[in-house]
């Protein structure tokens, strides 16, 4: 049980920020590689404004989102818009050489060491036999919530039929007077604000520590690659599932009874999926494609 | 004097890996981003075996080539089922996962603190002769690689690259050019890890690091992906950069993050410049 409550908290950050990227690849059908450093400056500006500055925590998680939210539009603007339409793989280069700029920037101005936005140990309490604090019940509500909300965007509403048509066919889509480049540029900061809810989570849970980063960009494009590229609720479910083996990989005792050391869960983790998409390249939910 | 044998000595050690990326990213237009991956799987089988576990040099050498092979099976395979895109995700991601396995397998890697006393064997003890040495089995791989560029496999490289399917339809069997390109590329990752920890007498995870990667991809990019002398050139540049910075006067804990800004501006200028050829365009008449 206690696993399980491990991988709802670990993929709630997982997913938040796996939702948002996979609407990006379905309409852009671009890959951002520094989206590891925007979760982190999220959960960094947060920091900074709540425990340097000392603003309510409210106000300082605020700071963060529009921080995450100024971070993706000049992303937008400057690293992915004046490349894509030439070539949908130069914003992976792109934002390759960003994520080092925003790395170095990040050493410079919160230094290596972990910084937690709530610091101190936090008081527990036991549901279903698994003890969780109170700031995980909190985020894990909230992921669900904003997942709902969504949901409910993308599938009942004339904003996500719009989005919806772009992911299926852009050019009609434009054709039929939808503004594919202004919802593109929104999606992409969604997409950016998500990513900074993931880092403020992330603090709030643990610590925030630059060396983060890459490790939660790729586990976050190997759950959309894994759920089918473009599939939002492909991707939410591969980030789910991901935490879940992590935590199984690390919780429960393997080869007659030893357990695997904690270093090894990410490597166990993607190795399972690259396993997975060497049998099955296309995703749990992508549809098969003509290929040479 | 000295300092300029050891930059000599780190720019001809870059060359193998330079064109064997260069292969496979600039002319194949794969996005491979494992060359770190490939480098821990080559360095650590041929340094663990010999210094670890006393292996003869040779007898590591040829396990490290079973390595090789099976590195090159795994690349070409995830190339050939992956979507581009995911192939250069999941490259990383295996950097990743090889790193991780180094740092934690600490009883035969050492973990973070990384093997000292890697000998030098044969190869001479003084900077200047083992810098001559480097340079010219350098040498030697960038003729090699010059072949390789203007042979058959070069040019249905380049076929794949611009268009797979009619690039199959003409009979160019793509498995079989990924499985030589990679294993061009791997090999030569291998000459270098032959060279490079008992240049330092030390092998450590901190030299397999995802920025080298990204170096190589900028000096690939800034000299014109797929031309092997425009590697070259950027190589010898970019490294005398890189390694220049040494002399500005700035703590230890500024240089990193300056380094990182710095080659990050430098691969985006490269980028911005060669966007128009960096991936192949679709031709028109």
């Amino acid at each position: 049980m206690q696993l399980l409550a491990n991988a709802l908290i670990a993929g709630s950050l997982a997913a938040l920020i796996a939702g948002g990227l996979s609407l990006v690849y379905g309409t852009l059908g671009v890959f951002n590689l520094a989206l590891g450093q925007m979760v982190l400056i999220g959960g960094y500006v947060t920091w900074w404004l709540h425990q340097s500055l000392g603003l309510p925590l409210v106000l300082s998680i605020v700071g963060g989102l529009a921080a995450g939210a100024t971070i993706s539009w000049l992303t937008f603007e400057i690293f992915v818009e004046p490349f894509w339409r030439r070539h949908r793989f130069l914003p992976l280069v792109t934002t390759i050489a960003l994520s080092m700029i925003l790395d170095g920037l990040i050493l410079l101005v919160f230094e290596e060491r972990p910084r937690a936005i709530l610091p101190g140990l936090k008081d527990t309490f036991e549901v279903f036999g698994a003890r969780v604090s109170i700031e995980q019940i909190i985020l894990i509500v909230l992921t669900l919530l904003i997942l709902t909300g969504f949901a409910y965007v993308l599938h009942s509403t004339p904003l996500g039929r719009r989005v919806r048509a772009i992911v299926q066919h852009p050019h009609a889509a434009m054709s039929m007077g939808v503004p594919a480049p202004q919802l593109n540029r929104i999606i992409f900061i969604l997409s950016g604000v998500l990513a900074a809810c993931g880092g403020i989570y992330q603090g709030i849970d643990q610590n925030l520590s630059p060396t983060l980063a890459f490790p939660i960009t790729i586990k976050a494009y190997a759950a959309i690659i894994a759920g089918g590229k473009g599939h939002f609720w492909g991707a939410i479910i591969c980030a789910y599932a991901i935490a879940l083996l992590e935590q199984l990989v690390v919780g429960v005792p393997w080869f007659g009874g030893e357990y695997i050391a904690a270093g090894y869960q990410q490597t166990v983790a993607l190795a399972v999926i690259i396993l997975f998409l060497l049998w099955k390249p296309s995703g749990i939910f992508g549809f098969r494609s003509r290929a040479a | 004097m000295s300092f300029l044998f050891h930059v000599l000595t780190a720019c001809s050690l870059h060359l193998f890996g330079i064109l064997g990326l260069n292969l496979i990213f600039g002319k194949g237009k794969l996005l491979h981003f494992g060359l770190g991956a490939t480098s821990i799987g080559v360095a650590y089988p041929l340094w663990v075996l010999h210094t670890q576990y006393n292996f003869p040099f040779v007898v590591s050498s040829l396990i490290t080539l079973a390595s090789v092979v099976l590195m090159t099976t795994l690349f070409t395979w995830l190339s050939i089922r992956l979507h581009a895109d995911a192939f250069g995700v999941m490259t990383i991601a295996l950097h990743l996962m090889f790193l991780a396995i180094v740092l934690n397998w600490q009883t035969v890697t050492r973990g973070a603190l990384g093997i000292p006393q890697i000998p030098r064997g044969i190869l001479p003890s003084d900077p200047q002769g083992f810098a001559l040495v480097v340079m010219g089995v350098a040498a030697l791989w960038v003729l090699f690689i010059v072949l390789v560029d203007r042979s058959r496999i070069g040019r249905a490289l380049t076929a794949l690259a611009e268009h797979p399917w009619h690039g199959e339809s003409l009979g160019i069997r793509r498995w079989l050019v990924y499985f030589v390109a990679f294993f061009i590329a791997i090999f030569g990752v291998y000459i270098g890890d032959t060279f490079f920890p008992p240049f330092l007498h030390l092998l450590s995870p901190t030299d397999f690091n995802f920025p080298l990667t990204i170096l190589f991809v900028m000096i690939i990019v800034a000299g014109k992906p797929g031309s092997v002398w425009g590697c070259v050139v950027a190589t010898f540049l970019l490294t005398f950069l890189k390694e220049g910075l040494r002399f500005i006067s700035l703590p230890a804990d500024l240089l990193g993050p300056v380094r990182l800004i710095m080659f990050g501006l430098i691969l985006f200028a490269a980028v911005w410049w060669r966007r128009d050829v960096l991936f192949p365009q679709q031709r028109s008449v």
